[in-house]
């Protein structure tokens, strides 16, 4: 199998925006590949194979000493391209045309495993020898490849959760398993393909699985008419939802989007082995400030969600904490038929027990809930609107007599989230500003969809810290429409949530709608434009307050 | 030496200037005389007095923006005088009738490239090499990582992105006049054999050039109210300007693609938003100002529509040509 069908699988999955799409890709790649290829280019989609074998000034300093090509003309096109590997992949486009040499056919493992490792054995001289023979030799196509891969800057938007997909799919076996079986270190090797798509489960396997979450609901009118002691309270923390289970010894981190996270994590995982028991517990996961014992915010927890394999300095600059509120499973036995306030009695009892019994200290990085006891409704509520005092979303209401079933099913748990007078806007226009901010620009207009249009809504100038303001100066330079003197039109794309203290009709506003004291509260890089509001939602907004 | 003032043609407000002859090249403010390159829209301005291009321009444009407008017309290669300038078009191969201008005045040659490549081009007039003592040349991309792929290896690659996923509609942007009809005729020379639609304002052009005798595959109106299964499979053309916004909730299950230049930049791919770009141009590349520069013979150049610096060092240092500047 050749280096073609990796570039070609590489420039599939680089110009596509489906995920549908590279599940499909993949999937025949695996199937028409060898089992060696397969894992490599497993390896290289994982972001596994980050080592520079040359640098990208090596790489251009060889190409300018060869084919006598003057280096500020390089540094030139690099001002242009940004990747030292693509501007040599482009520049060698006119010059390995004219050289006619008999074109190499090498595999992805030669590659990997032999030619590329081995520069490091050469001298200077030899090994620059090596690689003009290979520039000359490889299929123009393969040239970005073998550039990037030398200079350890292969990078393409292909996350662990979408190899685990097209192999689940390829062979018809639960995503959870796939995804257990690509933990830890994965290297290339024919066995180490075969056993991820081995079609024989393991015990062990089967242990790992997570139970299928029970989900809140919005809350309804009607459950005001119940009495108050019939459910449980708690803080709506906002988090990363996690089952964490322990069973034969082996724990594992599962998020609600069956993601295995247990290499993020690894603090949490070490701490937990400890604990003598089995279990599976329900919870969320934070980043705690342990000063004030309240939560940081999720942006905080967003620098350590995609950090595998996290330093000590960053373990405890983003210090984790995991708060359970529901015990699944113990020692093996599955409780979730058990009502929720003897669950609770279970959790509280093996909680305390863990804690004099284990022999590190637990505390620091796991503990139960607290809950909260509302003597009334309106006590509740009052709960409710101080919740932001403590950085949580509201409260979490859940019936007592409860079981822990699956899905989004109503009357169990209910969400009652403090009303947020909130709205994600997509960002249309900026203006630059003065003073301090000259030269940036900061005033921002917001827009919300009505039908196919983003209909500006509010401008705001405050709630971005300096470093945002600077990142994004940056993004609406280079994704400018149109400029209209000093005001820029630009490409929608950026979502941010906006808050605003009073919302009404106004003839003025094209929106028909005036906010009072917009401000930016959350850059919301998770969104993209069509998961922004509409303006019928801020019409219900504003039906729902007055 | 002579100052920019004694040159015969000049930067005036930001655009080219005869001022012996008192006529402007593609200027973007309503002028008394216009010399037009080539019908792009940013080339041309409403409202001058007289505008003078070839036959085929001027067709294009009044098929463009209507009949108001005074256009005279010439030949390639016919010589007009203007206060004893003598000035003639010649192919300059970016569109149907697009064209570079020469100047001779006392025994001076200039030459403007206007927009130009020299690859194949089967929908206009092949490039002509013209010999000049000054040459004012587009540089849009004067940069050594620009290097053109033959068109149809590109075609083979939008016919291979469209009959990869036989379920789709495969959305490809491109302007639409020039590129358009080059890539439809291309496309028609390739494996995909399934429908071409064209949008209307490129439809429009296509029969313009048509009527203009030249031979451009037939293509089929797309209409607001297609159905979705028609669709499926074929390639629809569409310009650049209706990639964002509503207009493509018209259709279900797409997949797009930018004709362009920049495509050639895997940066600039990722950012355009769409989901796969094609480096094709209708400008020169890299190499293609370099065999105009040296071909022309011209001893004196000067660069604009785009970024020189690297061109200019590259001449001075390893040709010895002289590269001189406008000013703005």
């Amino acid at each position: 199998m050749s280096l073609k069908n990796f570039s070609e699988l590489f420039v599939d999955l680089d110009s596509s925006n489906s995920t549908n799409n590279k599940i499909e890709v993949l999937k025949n790649y695996f199937l028409s590949n060898d089992p060696i290829d397969n894992s490599w280019a497993i390896y290289l989609l994982t972001g596994k194979s980050n080592r520079r074998f040359i640098s990208g000034r090596y790489l251009k300093n060889l190409f300018s000493q060869i084919y006598e090509y003057p280096e500020w003309l390089i540094d030139t096109c690099y001002l242009k391209v940004g990747d030292s590997a693509e501007v040599i992949t482009l520049l060698l486009k006119n010059k390995t045309n004219s050289i006619k040499k008999k074109l190499s056919n090498i595999s992805l493992n030669e590659l990997l495993s032999k030619t590329i490792p081995d520069l490091s054995k050469l001298n200077d001289k030899e090994k620059n020898f090596k690689i003009k023979n290979m520039w000359e030799t490889l299929p123009e196509d393969n040239h970005l490849i073998f550039n990037k891969i030398l200079t350890g800057t292969f990078r393409v938007g292909v996350s662990i959760g979408l190899i685990t997909k097209s192999i689940s799919k390829l062979i018809n076996i639960d995503e959870e398993i796939i995804s257990h079986r690509l933990m830890g270190n994965f290297e290339p090797s024919i066995e180490s393909y075969k056993f991820l798509v081995n079609k024989n489960i393991n015990l062990q396997e089967l242990n790992s699985k997570p139970f299928p979450f029970l989900l809140a609901n919005n809350i309804e009118d009607k459950i005001f008419k119940d009495s108050i002691n019939d459910f449980q309270f708690e803080w709506k923390y906002d988090g990363i939802r996690l089952q964490l289970i322990k069973r034969l010894g082996n724990v594992s981190l599962w998020t609600r989007g069956q993601e295995l996270v247990n290499e993020s994590f690894p603090e949490l995982v070490k701490k937990m082995s400890h604990i003598k028991d089995d279990f599976v517990l329900d919870g969320e996961l934070l980043v705690w400030n342990f000063n004030k014992q309240i939560a940081y915010d999720f942006s905080l927890l967003q620098k350590r969600i995609n950090r595998k394999s996290p330093t000590r300095s960053i373990q405890i600059k983003y210090p984790i904490i995991f708060i359970a509120y529901d015990l699944l499973e113990i020692n093996g036995r599955d409780i979730r038929e058990i009502k929720l306030e003897n669950r609770r009695i279970e959790l509280e009892k093996y909680f305390s027990k863990w804690q004099i019994k284990t022999e590190n200290n637990i505390s620091d990085i796991f503990k139960i809930c607290d809950l909260i006891f509302p003597k009334d409704w309106p006590e509740a509520l009052t709960y409710k609107e101080k919740s932001r005092e403590n950085n949580t979303e509201g409260l979490i209401i859940k019936k007592k007599t409860s079981i822990y079933s699956s899905g989004r099913k109503k009357g169990i748990w209910w969400k009652y989230k403090v009303d947020p007078l909130q709205l994600d806007a997509v960002l249309i226009y900026a203006k630059g500003g003065s003073g301090r901010r000259a030269g940036l620009y900061t005033d921002y207009s917001f827009a919300l969809w009505k039908d196919q249009e983003l209909i500006k809504f509010a401008s705001a100038y405050s709630g971005l810290t300096n470093i945002e303001i600077n990142e994004l100066d940056k993004w609406i330079r280079k994704n400018t429409i149109e400029k209209f003197g000093p005001v820029r039109s630009l490409k929608p794309e950026m979502v941010f949530e906006i808050s605003f203290e009073k919302i009404q009709i106004s003839k003025r506003h094209k929106s028909g709608i005036a906010v009072r004291f917009p401000r930016i509260t959350k850059w919301r890089k998770d969104k993209k434009i069509d998961d922004a509001d509409s303006l019928e939602n801020a019409y219900k907004l504003m039906k729902k307050i007055s | 030496m002579r100052t920019k003032q004694e040159y015969l043609i000049r930067y005036k407000d930001g655009d080219l200037y005869c001022e012996l002859a008192d006529i402007w090249i593609d200027p973007s403010k309503p002028v008394k005389k216009a010399l037009i390159t080539h019908a792009h829209f940013d080339h041309f301005t409403f409202g001058c007095e007289e505008y003078i291009s070839t036959k085929e321009t001027a067709i294009l444009l009044k098929e463009r923006v209507g009949d108001n407008i005074k256009i005279k017309t010439f030949e390639y290669g016919e010589e007009f005088k203007i206060n004893g300038i003598n000035i003639s078009f010649h192919p300059s191969g970016h569109i149907l009738g697009s064209s570079q201008i020469r100047f001779i005045f006392a025994e001076e040659k200039w030459l403007i490239s206007g927009d130009f490549k020299l690859q194949k081009d089967e929908t206009c007039k092949q490039y002509e090499i013209v010999k000049t003592d000054y040459l004012i040349s587009e540089c849009t991309f004067g940069l050594p990582i620009f290097k053109w792929d033959e068109s149809n290896k590109i075609a083979n690659d939008i016919s291979k992105w469209i009959t990869n996923s036989p379920e789709k509609t495969s959305l490809l942007f491109c302007y639409s006049l020039g590129k358009a009809q080059r890539l439809i005729n291309e496309i028609s020379q390739t494996n995909f054999k399934g429908n071409i639609y064209s949008h209307s304002s490129i439809y429009k052009m296509n029969n313009s050039y048509k009527k203009l005798g030249i031979d451009i595959t037939d293509t089929i109106k797309i209409e607001n109210k297609k159905k979705i299964d028609e669709l499926k499979g074929s390639l629809i053309l569409l310009p650049p300007s209706l990639s964002k916004g509503s207009y493509l909730k018209n259709f279900k299950n797409i997949q797009t693609a930018f004709a362009s230049g920049w495509m050639s930049i895997r940066a600039l791919r990722k950012r355009s938003g769409y989901d796969k770009g094609f480096p094709i141009s209708d400008h020169a590349d890299w190499d293609g100002i370099l065999e105009v520069v040296k071909k022309s013979e011209a001893k004196n150049v000067f660069f604009h529509h785009g970024d020189s610096e690297a061109l200019t060092k590259f001449l001075v240092e390893k040709e010895s040509i002289n590269v001189l500047f406008f000013g703005k």
